[in-house]
């Protein structure tokens, strides 16, 4: 009882406050819904997402999607209410993210290029609408699995288990001790593996500092290109455009516009999330140059296009092609 | 498909002897012999081989479920690229990181049969002659649309699984150099 009117008080207030506030309100949230439903499923999560952000990390991790492998070396620090990370891939032309608080710049060296994402992951978590905490527990089914060694830890394993065909399954290795996840794996109907992020070595605990996250460089050589995205979200607006054909346990997490380096005139996002992925819509004027359309895939990300009258449809997600193409298909004016 | 067929008689234009349509198909599919590349690319000049290449590839798009083009497109697409054949020769593409590779094995779906006409037509190309033959080898069933990496980026933003794992999820953004097989 008290669970539910702290949930409907959560929802009414989340559309008009703001990012940080919904941040508050969704932890809170995951605090209390335990008493609902699902207590492991969010205690589970909410320890990941914590020590995701407030311990000091280095280790190697690998990615891994269909026959490739990419290492890459992984520094996180938090120092005062600072969070710093760096990702440095291992293989191939050199490439570094380094995230400080909100800001993600991303260089690669291969094309010298600066791209910077101003406020990249302010409102990630919070975009976890209550209603969609609900929805995991409906389409999911939460269980714990075995202990394993992940990268010279103990490790407790849990899965999410789709009740449907409509979403991908998930598996997690958190260290025991810290609830840190070493390893995540996303699985298609089959139970293969469709992408999966695993540490080979980590030390959790390490002595870093700041210095370890300076940029290659203080200013970019003048031969490289700056990409700065332009600052702002999504502005929440009606869009127009609608979903008709949303596959159940998907709801609307944010709709509006937003402009976008490449793309003339602003884009229409609209983002969907089941509690545990999201899947965007895009909807663009129709571009200029022939665009090819269709499905594509990127590990754990499908990807679909399709024109629509004079627009270009893009719908893109960590959910199985069929998903990801049906809500193409059911992109439409309102 | 008949009103497509060209037999290889139909594309003798001055004494020149056209390729066959199932040469035209290898080429689609990256399976022509290195040395017919050229030739066959010529032979794209001609009305009756366009209507081929354009035919297979509406078959492809049919196949792959992606098809968009209405009755009649072979005709006014073969009248409108010999009205003005220079408008389509295909931009110098911007190559990102994440596309660059992407953008070679995408070359054939994306500018099909405008970039290979244009590309042939256009003896000053030499490097997108390059980029074409280099897509010559890359099977068309195995041509993927490039993903928008600007797409991927403000979507991680939303995914709560990016909150689970902080920048990890980036890795895509990243390390992605090419899409991966078709399912």
């Amino acid at each position: 009882m008290r669970a539910r009117r702290t949930r409907a008080a959560a929802e009414c207030r989340c559309p008009s406050r703001r990012a940080n506030l919904r941040a508050g309100l969704a932890l809170a949230t995951l605090f209390v819904v335990p008493v609902a439903f699902g207590q492991d499923a969010a205690q589970w999560l909410q320890r990941a997402a914590t020590a995701a952000r407030t311990l000091n990390y280095v280790g190697t991790i690998a990615y891994q999607r269909v026959g490739r492998i990419e290492t890459s070396r992984l520094v996180h620090f938090s120092d005062a209410g600072n969070e710093f990370e760096k990702l440095t891939n291992l293989d191939g032309p050199a490439r570094e993210v380094i995230r400080q608080n909100d800001q993600v710049r991303c260089y690669y060296s291969d094309a010298k290029l600066v791209r910077i994402e101003p406020r990249a992951l302010h409102n990630v978590f919070p975009s976890l609408l209550p209603q969609q905490l609900a929805t995991l527990t409906e389409f999911y089914t939460f269980r714990k699995a075995e202990t394993a060694r992940v990268a010279g830890m103990e490790t407790q394993a849990f899965v999410f288990e789709p009740k449907d065909g409509m979403r991908y399954g998930h598996k997690f290795w958190a260290d025991v001790s810290t609830g840190l996840l070493l390893k995540a794996r996303l699985l298609n109907e089959k139970g293969e593996t469709v992408e999966q992020f695993a540490f080979t070595d980590i030390q959790i605990g390490a002595k870093l500092d700041r210095d370890m996250f300076r940029p290659p460089f203080a200013a970019p050589p003048p031969d490289w290109q700056v990409h700065e995205t332009p600052t702002g979200d999504v502005a929440p607006q009606d869009t127009g455009w609608m979903v008709k054909d949303l596959p159940p346990g998907f709801s609307k997490v944010i709709e509006g516009y937003r402009t976008l380096r490449g793309k003339t005139g602003q884009v229409a996002h609209l983002v969907f999330s089941d509690g545990l992925v999201a899947v965007s819509v895009f909807v663009e004027a129709t571009p200029a140059t022939p665009q090819a359309v269709g499905p594509s895939q990127l590990g754990g990300l499908n990807v679909y296009s399709r024109p629509l009258n004079e627009y270009l449809v893009t719908v893109l997600g960590e959910a199985p092609g069929a998903t990801v193409r049906q809500i193409a298909y059911s992109v439409s004016r309102r | 498909m008949g009103q497509f067929q060209v037999g290889p008689g139909d594309a003798v234009a001055g004494g020149f002897t056209g390729p066959k349509p199932e040469e035209i198909s290898q080429l689609m599919d990256g399976e022509l012999d290195g040395g017919r590349v050229d030739e066959v690319c010529a032979g794209l000049r001609d009305a009756g081989c366009v209507a081929t290449w354009v035919c297979y590839h509406v078959i492809g798009e049919s196949l792959r479920g992606s098809a968009t083009v209405t009755s009649g497109f072979s005709e006014r697409f073969a009248h409108r690229l010999a009205a003005e054949p220079t408008v389509l020769a295909p931009q110098p593409r911007k190559t990102t990181p994440a596309a660059a590779a992407l953008a070679i094995a995408a070359t054939v779906a994306a500018i099909s049969v405008v970039g290979w006409v244009a590309l042939t037509t256009m003896p000053t190309a030499p490097t997108a002659l390059a980029t074409a033959r280099q897509a010559a080898m890359v099977r068309a069933a195995d041509a993927r649309p490039p993903i928008d990496n600007e797409y991927v980026l403000v979507h991680q933003e939303y995914s709560p699984t990016t909150a689970i794992q902080g920048v990890r999820p980036y890795l895509r953004a990243v390390a992605a150099s090419e899409p991966d097989a078709r399912p």
